[in-house]
């Protein structure tokens, strides 16, 4: 049943939204992530599995520099966005952020009221021009992230009186609501319960149709779910990329195959 | 992961103990020997600080609240022309040629004439004795009334004056009869006479607001001391503290927590704040004395100076604190807002800083809790001067709180170093003033916290 999900669907589009050519990180003097090539397609899902400290979020936040923000964190190597390098002197991180939106792992609304925490990035970033439209947003974001009809008569009450999966998902509308071209998503499922999971994870399919999503798991059978591609990182270094069907069935490295059947992790 | 998992015992396993659980063994009952005698000293050290803070606090009641009453004679005085106004035109700059020497008399007169009314007789008590029992400042105060009304002079007028410190003293228990005998500031005839005056009603011991507003007086007249110019001193310097120390330290707190680099310079400044708030008060004071009045040439005594000095002092205890708020909020808040696009000052002052609002405000009432109650650097810029003008805003001459003034802890050093036991009295009063001050403002800080406390 599993297996049968993921070969029915397929990548059906080419285009490529981020290219990352000969990335390295470091933190400090340590190696974190080793020359990694990856081509993330828009309009798909695109997975980063692998064990812990093997260098998959490290290569997300690089994607909406939010490396930036640790001291000792260094980047090397090109990564561009619809063919510009956002690690170019002349990018503000900032307006890179507002198209490279991200969800964190722990759900982390603001202490704000529901229509607070939508409305700040859109307010931030000057995209409506009158409380009618902001209204509109907010609306719509909630309703992309499937959380509208649960919150739609307490906008006002505080986003963190909300239950876990409630928040992520308000986290979820809140990156959507600044209408980015990317979705970043660094283990959005992991402290959430099977339910909460699998309205995410249905969540994640829809967004796929707007936005290409990048999303970080430490579950496989999550990634086997949601994702049209899949990379697959072993200590620091991207060690296979493809297609899901293909990273899961057929692996081409032994390190995948080992980690995919639980040998190594 | 529904495999059923079956733990086999280990092969090094202790072997478990046998025995009743209904008997302690001796491991136990040492383990639970040892935490009674822990919670026994805990409670003894509780014991021993709420010891010291009643004693504390009743010995100031007790020589303190005194201050607060004060006795008073009623009597009649008659103005007469011929003595205040000779020209008897009302011409106000002749009438304050008129020194407090002429009224003295007046007064007295009045008083002997309430004797002789209330038909009091009391055995060798002269006439000196008798406006001895009225406070020196009565004079003045009298004057003060003729000089604010002219149309008073002619009129024989009812008047409250205080009654002097050894007469007040009396009936706050600091001066008996027997303690009079030895007393040459005192006799006990003028004690006899003073509770002949209570029983015709004609002397009272009464509420005394007076306390809070007068100025300070000199050595002779302490029934007439007050905190009105020390008050407003300190209000003025917890003034220029809150407007100064809040926002630079809270700048500086915020641009080292959030926007500086972390390099070896960050961390000796960090090392340096740390350090500046232990440094001896007094070492502001000279600080302040070298630099604000030699160098910049302010006034010494002015509430300005004392403020900056002050503020030098709080700046670190704010820095100090506000960092930790600052620290205390979770990393995801500012995750959360740089993911959105917010830029750093953003992700600070939208989010960062209202979470942190509690406890930087707690910190710098703390800080000026402190400021209040510091005395030494004061001294050092001449804030002991004693001071009966009470201090202006603003002057053309000096500026912004630049007119001398004293400060409510200085108040109280210099009333514990008079002679006379009366200011003692006055001292413990201030003391109980700035203790309500304090409470007060640590109040306002729990009301604050309260109110901003938001949780996430």
């Amino acid at each position: 049943m599993e297996s049968q999900r993921i070969v029915e669907r397929d990548v059906n589009t080419q285009i490529t939204k981020i290219t990352a050519r000969n990335v390295n990180v470091f933190y400090g003097d340590a190696h974190a992530l080793t020359s990694v090539d990856v081509d993330i397609l828009d309009k798909t899902v695109t997975a980063f599995i692998g064990p812990s400290g093997c260098g998959k979020s490290t290569f997300l936040r690089c994607l909406n520099r939010m490396n930036d923000t640790i001291d000792i964190c260094r980047v090397q190597g090109e990564i561009m966005l619809d063919g510009e390098n956002i690690y170019d002197p002349k990018v503000d991180s900032v307006q890179l952020r507002a198209k490279v939106g991200m969800v964190f792992q722990k759900p982390n609304p603001f202490p704000k009221s529901i229509y607070d925490n939508v409305a700040y990035g859109p307010k931030i970033h000057g995209l409506t021009r009158n409380k009618a439209e902001l209204d509109e947003v907010v609306e719509t974001s909630l309703r992309k992230a499937a959380i509208w009809n649960e919150v739609k008569d307490r906008l006002q009450a505080p986003g963190t009186s909300l239950s876990g999966g409630q928040q992520q998902r308000l986290c979820i509308a809140r990156a959507i609501a600044t209408s980015p071209e990317v979705l970043l998503m660094d283990e959005p499922c992991s402290a959430l319960d099977p339910i909460a999971t699998a309205q995410v994870e249905e969540l994640i399919d829809e967004l796929r149709s707007q936005f290409s999503v990048v999303i970080v798991t430490h579950s496989m059978q999550q990634a086997a779910r949601v994702s049209q591609r899949t990379a697959f990182f072993h200590l620091g270094h991207l060690v296979e990329y493809g297609e899901t069907g293909q990273i899961f069935t057929q692996p081409q490295d032994p390190r995948t195959e080992s980690y995919i059947t639980g040998r190594i992790g | 992961m529904s495999d059923a998992v079956f733990f086999a015992p280990m092969p090094d396993a202790p072997v478990p103990r046998k025995g009743s659980l209904m008997v302690q063994d001796a491991r136990t009952r040492k383990r639970n020997a040892a935490e009674a005698r822990f919670k026994a000293y805990g409670l003894g050290a509780i014991g021993v600080g709420l010891l010291a803070l009643i004693i504390l606090i009743t010995s100031i009641l007790g020589n303190g609240t005194s201050a607060f009453r004060q006795t008073e004679i009623m009597l009649n005085v008659e103005l007469s022309e011929a003595k205040l106004d000779k020209s008897g035109t009302r011409d106000l700059e002749a009438m304050k040629k008129v020194t407090t020497i002429t009224y003295g008399p007046l007064l007295a007169k009045g008083l002997e004439m309430a004797i002789t009314e209330a038909g009091i007789e009391i055995e060798g008590l002269t006439s000196k004795d008798v406006s001895a029992m009225i406070s020196k400042e009565a004079a003045a105060q009298l004057r003060d009334l003729v000089l604010a009304d002219p149309s008073l002079i002619g009129q024989t007028i009812p008047i409250t004056v205080l009654a002097s410190g050894r007469i007040d003293g009396y009936y706050k228990g600091r001066v008996s009869l027997a303690s009079a005998e030895l007393d040459s500031n005192v006799t006990p005839a003028q004690l006899l006479l003073a509770d002949a005056l209570k029983d015709k009603g004609l002397l009272a011991t009464t509420l005394n607001p007076a306390f809070l507003t007068a100025p300070d007086a000199s050595d002779q007249r302490p029934e007439a001391a007050g905190l009105g110019v020390a008050i407003l001193g300190s209000a003025y310097m917890m003034l220029v503290v809150l407007v100064l120390a809040l926002p630079i330290g809270v700048a500086a707190s915020i641009y080292l927590e959030e926007f500086a680099p972390k390099n070896r310079w960050t961390d000796l400044i960090e090392v340096n704040i740390s350090n500046l708030a232990a440094v001896p008060s007094i070492v502001f004071g000279i600080l302040g004395l070298a630099i604000f009045i030699n160098f910049a040439g302010l006034r010494a005594s002015a509430p300005i100076v004392g403020g900056l000095v002050l503020t030098l002092m709080t700046l670190p205890t704010i820095i100090i604190s506000t960092r930790a708020a600052l620290k205390s909020v979770p990393p995801s808040i500012r995750d959360a807002a740089l993911g959105v696009g917010a830029s750093k000052m953003q992700a600070v002052f939208h989010h960062v800083l209202p979470l942190a609002a509690p406890g930087i405000l707690t910190g710098t009432i703390i800080g000026l809790a402190q400021a209040l109650g510091e005395t030494a650097p004061l001294l050092l810029i001449g804030m002991v001067a004693f001071v009966r003008e009470y201090p202006a805003i603003y002057t053309e001459a000096d500026g912004l709180f630049g007119e001398p003034s004293t400060a409510l802890p200085v108040q109280v050093f210099n009333w514990t170093q008079r002679a006379d036991p009366a200011f003692f009295e006055r001292a413990s009063g201030a003391i109980i003033v700035l203790l309500v001050f304090l409470l007060i403002m640590n109040a306002v800080a729990i009301i604050l916290r309260r109110r901003f406390e938001r949780r996430w």
